[in-house]
């Protein structure tokens, strides 16, 4: 195969789509970030209707069975929408714009794609199945719940897959072999990471649907459900929210060991701004989302002290360290500040993976005081203290508004980690402003991989 | 025993079979008379069980029978390995390369010990899940816990024993780690090691702790485990125990007279001596338990057949460019070491956090007292466990992401 460049040189009637880099590459994030959040939807969203149309069958719940079937059509609606964004993603604007990019990302990962678009047939089919004959299967219910776990399986290759492309991405290997770049050093964090983000932001945005209902439920009825609604979403939203810290920081390490200029420009370069706010996010999900649970238990009548307790902690953690102004912006102003030295010297640094301490202490309350906070709401659930359709208002702003900052935050990953390769699109391999093929690679620009179009890596290619 | 249900044997067979069937009925007679053995049989098989969710209580049972297997597939291993540094090795080269028969045992004794700690654990969630270890079964969750740690310590001090290069850079890694034990570390890494160096005393020391000091604390314990486990009955899973808050007086008076051997189970939170539904453990769980313990030997089988047990290359303790890579179920406390960067952090990863983990595990029955059974009626206990095993399990993912990738 002819690389895109030598056809454009060699073909002058084809004509460069006229637009800059910089256009162009904010175009594709923003359709990129845009398909996350469906996808992330999707995924996410399938597990949480096995989940309940499993638990609604065997507790014979009418609640969770009028609940699974509104989330199926919401999903069937979704993902028209979101894979048509995919598929404008690729055909137009990589194609298009990011044309080298496309060309050698294809011929690495060209049998992770291909797994990709079959798993993709496999959803459309259980999806739609699902979608149209929704009464009928539930007349066999176990069909049904395999139907929505082999959804979810579907859903999950395709995302194995497409982590397998971002990982690589950021932490390629040296090597030819498909195996060592499947599994490439930052495969499983990310997958990991995205498994369990995925169904914390699907919880938030049920959360949201919850906080909206309450909002404008007419009568008791209907914000009885929207309560319920709500309560379900932000237990899933922040019970998984709390082994993020953990498996991103694992994450971050496997970073700093494979791919250092990026983690140093998330960590304590240009980006570690970004990061801060990202704490800051996580601060107001943990605070807010806790909040929530405190008052939820009080709109029934029922006193909560633990959760008050844990609101507070929470708050407080937010307020002093885990705010922009108490954090170092970057390591620059720590070494400015002479304070690059251990904390018992009077520094800022800490053994624990030399960091600045606050981001890990905050990181560190939060998820702690999560877990008691989301253990001690569920002691009241079980116990049948919470009537549903006794939430106000204030729990409908806050299921609203941790739902905003877990979307936020998801779209502030998806920047972070696509803004900390650069130059490059591929770590090392492909930079971005090699991209248009009217724009031939510069000459400070490296090498790419081997000539591009060498041909697709076969699963029995070894390395280098 | 025939039943006059049963239908007439034929009168042929009877025929042809008289000539050995009587001496043999006579002598098991003969021997009953003496030994009581028919007694002892239906005091072991006749008793009753929970019926509701009887496949999960096959676990123990499964647990129980690669026990015995690892035993026997042992003592095979026992009449060719030689437990020497020089000969070790050359030993199970043998068996590889020159007798097939060992070499399958070799596979059964290390799938065994793999599909064991798979089992185990499963056991240990399924009890947790259940609330069996409350009222009156809190001592036997405890004796359930200390068998699971003397498992562990068998499939480690069985890594090092094949004595190549995995083995002995395992034993260099564990016993490096022993010497971070405040104040008793360097003591336990002598007595570990028969000295100061890795030798081989080494070797010796970890062949007795695998073949004898472990195993002779483990079979002492099974027994008390499965004893208590009679004295109170299977407990058995919440579902059998549906209702019962709303049972009358009346009701659970009749339940309790009715209670077929060995329930009640004494002492017991209220409601919870005698499950709602009653099922014989001869024929019923026993077809159940032999049902799922032979699969489980089946899979340990075919895995020895096709995969069989690796041998890397002799001992060298030159190789210092040799990484080793811990067994599975330790991959965990691997990934937990790297978390801690500076070596006087350390024992923090490696005794202070499992210890406490260890520690509120054995207390699990003190710390959730309350008479539920139902796990979602147990979130106190049941969403900390929930962390702590997804947490175990992304540990050993990423410590495999991190091995694959050195
Ligand atoms: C050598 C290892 C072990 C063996 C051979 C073993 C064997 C058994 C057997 C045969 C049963 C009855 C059947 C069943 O409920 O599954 C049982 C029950 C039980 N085991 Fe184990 N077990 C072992 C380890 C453990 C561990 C590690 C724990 C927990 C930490 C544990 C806790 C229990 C409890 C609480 C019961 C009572 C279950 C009930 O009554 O519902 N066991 N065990």
């Amino acid at each position: 195969m002819t690389p895109p460049t030598l056809v454009a040189a060699a073909s002058p009637h084809l004509v460069a789509i006229p637009i800059s880099t910089g256009m162009a590459t904010a175009l594709v994030a923003l359709l990129m970030l845009t398909h996350i959040q469906f996808a992330a939807f999707q995924q996410g969203g399938y597990i949480i209707l096995a989940v309940t149309d499993f638990i609604g069958w065997k507790g014979k719940d009418a609640r969770k069975d009028r609940f699974s079937k509104g989330l199926v059509t919401v999903l069937g609606a979704t993902f028209a929408f979101g894979s048509t964004l995919a598929i404008f993603a690729t055909l137009i604007l990589f194609l298009g714009l990011w044309s080298q990019f496309f060309v050698e990302l294809v011929r690495i990962m060209f049998w992770p794609l291909i797994v990709e678009a079959i798993a993709f047939v496999g959803e459309i089919i259980c999806l739609y199945t699902l979608y149209s004959q929704w009464d009928k299967l539930g007349r066999v219910r176990p069909l049904r719940v395999g139907l929505e776990l082999l959804l979810f399986i579907n859903a999950s290759i395709q995302m194995l897959a497409i982590n397998v492309v971002a990982s690589y991405m950021l932490t390629p290997r040296p090597s030819n072999s498909l195996a060592l770049n499947l599994l490439n050093p930052t495969e499983i964090p990310l997958e990991l990471h995205r498994f369990v983000g995925n169904i914390a932001f699907d919880g938030a945005m049920i959360a949201l649907v919850g906080g909206i209902r309450l909002l404008l439920a007419k009568g008791p009825e209907g914000k009885a459900y929207g309560d319920w609604i709500g309560h379900y979403g932000l237990v899933y939203a922040v019970g998984f929210t709390i082994a993020q810290p953990l498996i991103g920081w694992e994450y971050a390490k496997e970073i700093q060991l494979h791919a250092y200029a990026s983690w140093y420009s998330m960590m304590l370069g240009g980006l570690s701004v970004a990061f801060l706010f990202q704490v800051f996010l996580l601060g107001a999900i943990f605070t807010v989302g806790i909040f929530y649970l405190w008052r939820r238990v009080r709109a029934s009548g029922f006193r909560a002290p633990t959760l008050a307790v844990c609101a507070a902690l929470s708050f407080a953690s937010w307020l002093l360290i885990a705010t922009p102004s108490s954090l170092a912006w970057s390591y620059e102003d720590v070494v400015a500040a002479n304070a690059n030295v251990p904390i018992w010297q009077g520094g800022l640094i800490i053994p624990w993976g030399q960091m600045i301490p606050f981001k890990l202490v905050a990181l560190i309350v939060f998820t702690g005081v999560a877990i008691v906070a989301v253990t001690v709401y569920l002691k009241h659930v079980s116990k049948g203290e919470l009537r549903w359709g006794d939430a106000g208002r204030g729990q409908a702003a806050a299921l609203i508004t941790v739902a905003i900052a877990i979307s936020l935050m998801m779209a502030l990953m998806g920047y972070i980690r696509e803004h900390s390769r650069a130059p490059f699109l591929i770590t090392d391999k492909v930079l971005i402003n090699q991209q248009q093929n009217f724009n031939p690679p510069s000459s400070a620009g490296p090498a790419l991989d081997g000539p591009a179009g060498v041909g697709i890596i076969m699963p029995w290619d070894s390395g280098p | 025993m025939s039943s006059p249900s049963q239908p007439p044997r034929s009168a042929l067979v009877a025929k042809l079979t008289r000539p050995v069937a009587r001496p043999l009925a006579a002598t098991y007679r003969w021997v009953d008379e003496r030994m009581g053995i028919s007694d002892l049989t239906h005091q072991l098989l006749y008793e009753a069980v929970p019926r509701r969710g009887a496949w999960s209580y096959s676990l123990g049972s499964a647990t129980l029978i690669i026990i015995v297997l690892q035993i026997v597939t042992g003592m095979f291993l026992l009449w060719t390995y030689v437990p020497s540094t020089t000969e070790a090795w050359e030993s199970l080269n043998f068996i590889e390369h020159h007798d097939e028969f060992a070499a399958i045992v070799r596979g059964m004794h290390l799938w065994g010990a793999y599909v064991l700690l798979f089992v185990i654990g499963l056991h240990m969630i399924r009890t947790f899940v259940s609330g069996s270890y409350k009222k009156p079964r809190e001592l036997n969750w405890i004796v359930g816990v200390i068998l699971f740690l003397l498992v562990l310590g068998l499939g480690i001090t069985g890594a090092m024993l094949p004595w190549d290069q995995a083995a002995y850079w395992t034993a260099t890694v564990v016993t490096h780690v022993v010497d971070y034990i405040p104040f008793f570390g360097n003591w336990t890494q002598e007595i570990l090691r028969g000295g100061p160096q890795m030798g081989p005393e080494t070797l010796t020391r970890f062949f007795a702790i695998h073949i004898w000091l472990l195993p002779a604390l483990l079979v002492p314990l099974i027994g008390l485990h499965l004893i208590l486990l009679r004295r109170h009955g299977e407990h058995g899973s919440w579902v059998n125990y549906e209702g019962v808050e709303s049972e009358t007086e009346g009701e659970r008076a009749t339940r309790m007279a009715e209670a077929e051997y060995p329930y009640p189970a004494v002492p017991s939170d209220p409601g919870y001596a005698v499950p709602m539904d009653l099922d014989d453990f001869f024929p019923s769980q026993v077809f159940k338990d032999a049902t799922v313990s032979f699969v489980l030997v089946l899979i340990i089988f075919v895995m020895a057949v096709v995969v069989g047990a690796p041998l890397e290359r002799a001992a060298n303790p030159a190789a210092l460019n040799y990484v080793p890579t811990p067994e599975w179920f330790f991959l965990p406390l691997d990934q937990l070491l790297v978390q801690f960067p500076q070596a006087w952090m350390i024992p923090v990863g490696v005794f202070v956090l499992p210890g406490i983990g260890t520690t509120l595990l054995m207390l699990v029955p003190f710390l959730d007292r309350s008479p539920e059974r139902e796990p979602w009626r147990r979130p106190e206990v049941m969403v900390p466990a929930l962390f702590a095993i997804l947490f175990l399990i992304f540990e050993a993912l990423l410590a495999v992401n991190r091995l694959f990738n050195l």
